[in-house]
C-alpha cells in the first residue's frame, strides 16, 4: 500500500499551481520577419498577396457575423481563397443576429482579443466610433505602406462606406454588404386575371403594386380574403413580439414612409416626445404605427413571431402577396429553385409612401426606407492587426464583388452594377439592381445614435405591446416617447 | 493535523480557481451595482450610491418579470413534482417495457437547453411548425405563441415539464426505492387502503427527497433564460420575460451594466431567501422525524 510522503505533496502542490497558471496564459503572439515586401503590386497580382502575407503565413485570425447570404459567403467562398493566396487561416463565425453582436462587443469591451475582425453594421457605427473600439483602416495601411494592395481603392465604393468614416474621412470598415430594405408583390398574384378582374370590381382601379398606404392596405385585404384557403395572405407582417425585429420595422422602414425620420428623435435636445420637440408620438407617427399594426389582420399567423429571416422564409414560400423584404433575401427568394416556391414571380417596387415623403427624400431632408448593410472592422484588441488587414481588403477587391453580390444581393461598389453577371440576375429580380442603383439615394442608414442598442431596448418593449394587443399603437408611442425623454439624459444626451 | 494540512493543500487549487471565477466576479458585480453605468453612455461610470437598488422597488417592468417567473416557477415545478411522482411510482412497477420506456424519458435531460427551445420553437412556430397546424386542422384551435400570452406562458411550462420531469422522475424513483418495506407491509397486514399508506407512510418518508428536488428545481426555474429566449424572446410583450431573460436584456442588449448588476443582485438576494425557507423546512422535518423515531 503507497503511503503518502508529505514532503512530495508539499513539492507537487505548487508545481501543480504553476502548471495550471501557465497553461492559462496565452501564448506569444509570433514575431515578424525583419524583412518586408517592397513597393505594392498592379492589381489583380496574386503573387503580391503571397508576398504580403509572408510574416504572418500561418496564422489564424478569427471574426464573427451574423449568418446571412453575404457572409456566409465570404465563409464558404472568399475565406478558402484568401487563404490559398496568403497562407492566413480565417475562421469565420457567422451566428444570431443577437449573439453576433453579444459576442462582439463583449470582446471588444473587456478587450479580449479574441476576434480579430468584427461585422459593424451600419447602424450600431456610431456607437462602436465612439468607444473607440476600431482600428483607423485608413491611417494603419498610411502606417505600413508594404500592406496596401493596389486592388484596394477606398475611392471604388458606394458611398455607402460613407457611413463607416470618422469626421477626418478615415475608414474604420470596410464594406461588405449593402441592400436596401424593398417592396416585393408577387407578379402572378398580381398578374391574375381572376384576381384582376375582382379587384377592380371592388376598388374600381387597376391591380398595380402600391404607390400609397391605403392602397397597399387594400391590396393586403383583397389578398386575404382572396387567398382564404389558398395560404395566401396580403402582406408580410416583421412583427416579432419578444424580438427587436418588429422595433425595426416599423421604425426604419415604415415610420419614414409616413415622414417620420431618425425614430422621431429631435437631434438637437435630444428629445422624443411631441411636446417636448420630437416627434415620436406625433400624430404622423400614430398614424404609422396603426396602419401597421392594422396590417397584422391581413399578415399570415407567424407574423406575431417573425424576425427578418420568417419574413423572407413566408415570402418564399408563398404565402404572401406583398412585403417589404430586406434586399439580401431578394436575390434567393427571386432565383433559387431550392429554397424558394416563387422564383420568376417575384416584382420589386418602391414601399408606399405619404402625401410630400418622396419630395423630402428627393430633397436630402428626408428618406423612403432602410438603407441596411455592414462592414468588417479590426478591433484594437486584435492580435493578428496586420494579417486582418490583408484579409479585408482581400474581400474589398474590385474582383471579388460581383460572384459575391450574385450570391447575396449586395453590391458596396458602383462597377458592380454593370458587371454581366448583376445584369442578369437583375433581369431576374424584376430589376432590383436597378432600382438600388437609381433609387438608393432616396434611402438612408440608421441615424448616427452612439446609443443606438440601449435606446431601442427602451422603445422596444412599447412596440411588443402594441403588436400583442395590450396596449393601443397611440398609447405605445406616448409611453414609448416618455420613456425615451426619461432616458437619454441618464446616457448624457440632453436634458 | 498533518491530515488536515495535506487536505486543504489538495482543496487549494479548487479553492483558487473557485475564487477567480466565482467570488471575483462577484465581488465586482456588487461594485458595479452601486454605479450607474452605460457603455454607451457620455457618463461613464458614475458612483451612484444605492440607487440603482431604489430604482428597482419601482421598476414595474422588474417587478412584472418577478411575477411572471414566480407564476412561472409555481405551475412548472408543480407539475413537475407531480407528473414526476406518479411516474416514479410507475416505474417501480415492472411491466412491459420498462427499461425502454425509462431510457426514452430521460432523454430530454441530456439535450440542452438552448436546444430545447430552438426545437420547441420549430414545432410551434406559426405557419412552419406542425403543432399550430394540426391544431387548427383537427380541432380548429388557434395556436399562436406570438400573439396569445396565455398560450406562450402555457408553452414555456409545458416546454419545461417536458425537459425537466424525468430529472425529478429519477430522483423520486431513487428515493421510493431506498423506502424500507416492513412499514408499508405491516400498514397492510393492518388494513390500510393504497390511499392511506400513501399519505401516511409513503408522503412522510419522500419527504426530504421531495423538498431537496423542489429546492433544486425552483433554482432551476427561477434561472429560465436559454429556451425561452429561443421560443419566445420573452414575448408577447412581458407575458414569457422572466426575471433571467429580463437580466439578459438589460445587460447585454441594452448595456446597463449598473443597473443590470443590481438586479441581478437583488434577484440572487430574494432567490437565496426562498431557498433559505425551503432548507429551514428541510431541516424541521428532518428533525420531526428524528423526534418521532
Amino acid at each position: 500500500m503507497l503511503r503518502f510522503n508529505h514532503r512530495v505533496i508539499r513539492l507537487l502542490v505548487p508545481l501543480l499551481l504553476l502548471s495550471m497558471v501557465l497553461a492559462a496564459c496565452p501564448a506569444p503572439a509570433a514575431a515578424p520577419a525583419a524583412e518586408a515586401p517592397a513597393a505594392s503590386a498592379p492589381a489583380g497580382d496574386a503573387s503580391w498577396w503571397a508576398t504580403a502575407a509572408a510574416p504572418y503565413k500561418g496564422v489564424t485570425i478569427r471574426g464573427v457575423s451574423e449568418s446571412t447570404p453575404p457572409s456566409n459567403y465570404v465563409k464558404d467562398v472568399l475565406a478558402a481563397q484568401f487563404t490559398e493566396a496568403t497562407g492566413i487561416t480565417v475562421e469565420f463565425e457567422t451566428t444570431s443576429w443577437d449573439q453576433m453582436y453579444d459576442k462582439a462587443i463583449k470582446d471588444m469591451e473587456a478587450a479580449t482579443g479574441i476576434y480579430d475582425f468584427v461585422y459593424i453594421e451600419q447602424d450600431i457605427i456610431y456607437a462602436y466610433l465612439a468607444n473607440d473600439y476600431l482600428v483607423d483602416i485608413t491611417q494603419s495601411l498610411k502606417d505600413k505602406p508594404e500592406l496596401k494592395s493596389a486592388d484596394f481603392d477606398e475611392s471604388k465604393f458606394t458611398t455607402f462606406i460613407n457611413y463607416f468614416k470618422n469626421a477626418d474621412g478615415d475608414v474604420f470598415g470596410v464594406p461588405m454588404e449593402a441592400f436596401v430594405k424593398v417592396y416585393l408583390y408577387r407578379k402572378d398574384l398580381f398578374g391574375d386575371a381572376d384576381a384582376q378582374a375582382k379587384f377592380k370590381e371592388k376598388y374600381g382601379r387597376d391591380l398595380v403594386p402600391a404607390t400609397t398606404h391605403a392602397e397597399y392596405q387594400e391590396i393586403a385585404d383583397f389578398f386575404t380574403e382572396w387567398g382564404a384557403g389558398k395560404d395566401i395572405w396580403g402582406t408580410t407582417v416583421q412583427g416579432h413580439t419578444g424580438h427587436p425585429a418588429s422595433f425595426y420595422e416599423f421604425f426604419e422602414s415604415v415610420a419614414p414612409t409616413f415622414g417620420v425620420y431618425n425614430w422621431g428623435i429631435n437631434m438637437e435636445n435630444w428629445k422624443a416626445s411631441e411636446a417636448n420637440g420630437g416627434t415620436m408620438n406625433s400624430a404622423k407617427a400614430k398614424a404609422a404605427l396603426n396602419y401597421w399594426v392594422g396590417l397584422l389582420a391581413d399578415a399570415p399567423p407567424e407574423a406575431t413571431s417573425s424576425t427578418w429571416d420568417e419574413v423572407g422564409a413566408t415570402f418564399a414560400a408563398g404565402r404572401a402577396a406583398q412585403g417589404l423584404v430586406y434586399g439580401e433575401n431578394a436575390a434567393w427568394i427571386a432565383t433559387d429553385p431550392d429554397k424558394s416556391k416563387v422564383v420568376g414571380n417575384v416584382g420589386v417596387a418602391l414601399p408606399p409612401l405619404e402625401e410630400g415623403v418622396m419630395a423630402e427624400a428627393e430633397a436630402g431632408t428626408g428618406y423612403i426606407g432602410y438603407y441596411d448593410g455592414g462592414a468588417f472592422g479590426i478591433p484594437h484588441s486584435s492580435k493578428n492587426k496586420e494579417a486582418t488587414l490583408l484579409w479585408l481588403q482581400f474581400i474589398g477587391q474590385e474582383s471579388v464583388q460581383a460572384d459575391w453580390a450574385a450570391a447575396g444581393s449586395r453590391v458596396v461598389m458602383a462597377s458592380t452594377y454593370d458587371d454581366p453577371k448583376i445584369v442578369e440576375q437583375d433581369s431576374k429580380t424584376d430589376g432590383y439592381y436597378t432600382l438600388l442603383k437609381d433609387q438608393g439615394k432616396l434611402f438612408a442608414g440608421a441615424p448616427p445614435f452612439p446609443f443606438h442598442a440601449a435606446i431601442r431596448e427602451v422603445i422596444a418593449p412599447f412596440i411588443y405591446q402594441a403588436i400583442a394587443g395590450e396596449i393601443t399603437p397611440d398609447e405605445a408611442l406616448d409611453q414609448a416617447a416618455a420613456a425615451v425623454d426619461a432616458e437619454l439624459p441618464k446616457l448624457g444626451y440632453g436634458e | 493535523m498533518r491530515s488536515n494540512r495535506m487536505g486543504w493543500g489538495l482543496l487549494t487549487p479548487t479553492l483558487l480557481i473557485l475564487g477567480i471565477t466565482g467570488l471575483l466576479p462577484f465581488f465586482y458585480v456588487i461594485y458595479v451595482g452601486f454605479h450607474d453605468w452605460n457603455i454607451f453612455a457620455t457618463t461613464g461610470m458614475t458612483f451612484s450610491w444605492a440607487n440603482n437598488y431604489r430604482r428597482l422597488v419601482f421598476d414595474n417592468d422588474f417587478l412584472l418579470s418577478l411575477w411572471n417567473t414566480a407564476k412561472f416557477t409555481v405551475w412548472a415545478v408543480g407539475s413537475e413534482l407531480v407528473l414526476g411522482f406518479v411516474l416514479a411510482q410507475t416505474l417501480t412497477r415492472d411491466f412491459w417495457g420498462k427499461t425502454f420506456f425509462r431510457t426514452i424519458h430521460s432523454l430530454p435531460l441530456m439535450v440542452a437547453p438552448i436546444a430545447v427551445g430552438a426545437v420547441w420553437r420549430l414545432l410551434n412556430i406559426p405557419g412552419f411548425g406542425p403543432v399550430p397546424y394540426f391544431l387548427d386542422k383537427w380541432f380548429g384551435f388557434e395556436y399562436l405563441i406570438g400573439k396569445y400570452a396565455g398560450q406562450a406562458f402555457a408553452t414555456t411550462v409545458l416546454m419545461d415539464i417536458w425537459h425537466w420531469t424525468p430529472f425529478v422522475t429519477l430522483t423520486m424513483l431513487a428515493g421510493l426505492t431506498t423506502l424500507p418495506k416492513e412499514p408499508m407491509e405491516q400498514a397492510v397486514v393492518d388494513g390500510a387502503n393504497r390511499w392511506q399508506i400513501f399519505r401516511h407512510l409513503t408522503l412522510p418518508m419522500m419527504m426530504p427527497v421531495i423538498l431537496t428536488t423542489l429546492f433544486i428545481r425552483i433554482m432551476d426555474a427561477l434561472r429560465i433564460v436559454d429556451e425561452v429566449y429561443m421560443l419566445t424572446g420573452g414575448g408577447p410583450g412581458a407575458a414569457t420575460r422572466y426575471i433571467g431573460l429580463h437580466i439578459y436584456r438589460i445587460v447585454f442588449p441594452k448595456t446597463d451594466y449598473g443597473y443590470g448588476s443590481a438586479m441581478s443582485l437583488l434577484t440572487l438576494y430574494l432567490t437565496t431567501v426562498l431557498c433559505w425557507l425551503l432548507f429551514v423546512g428541510l431541516a424541521q422535518n428532518s428533525k420531526q422525524k428524528d423526534g418521532a423515531a
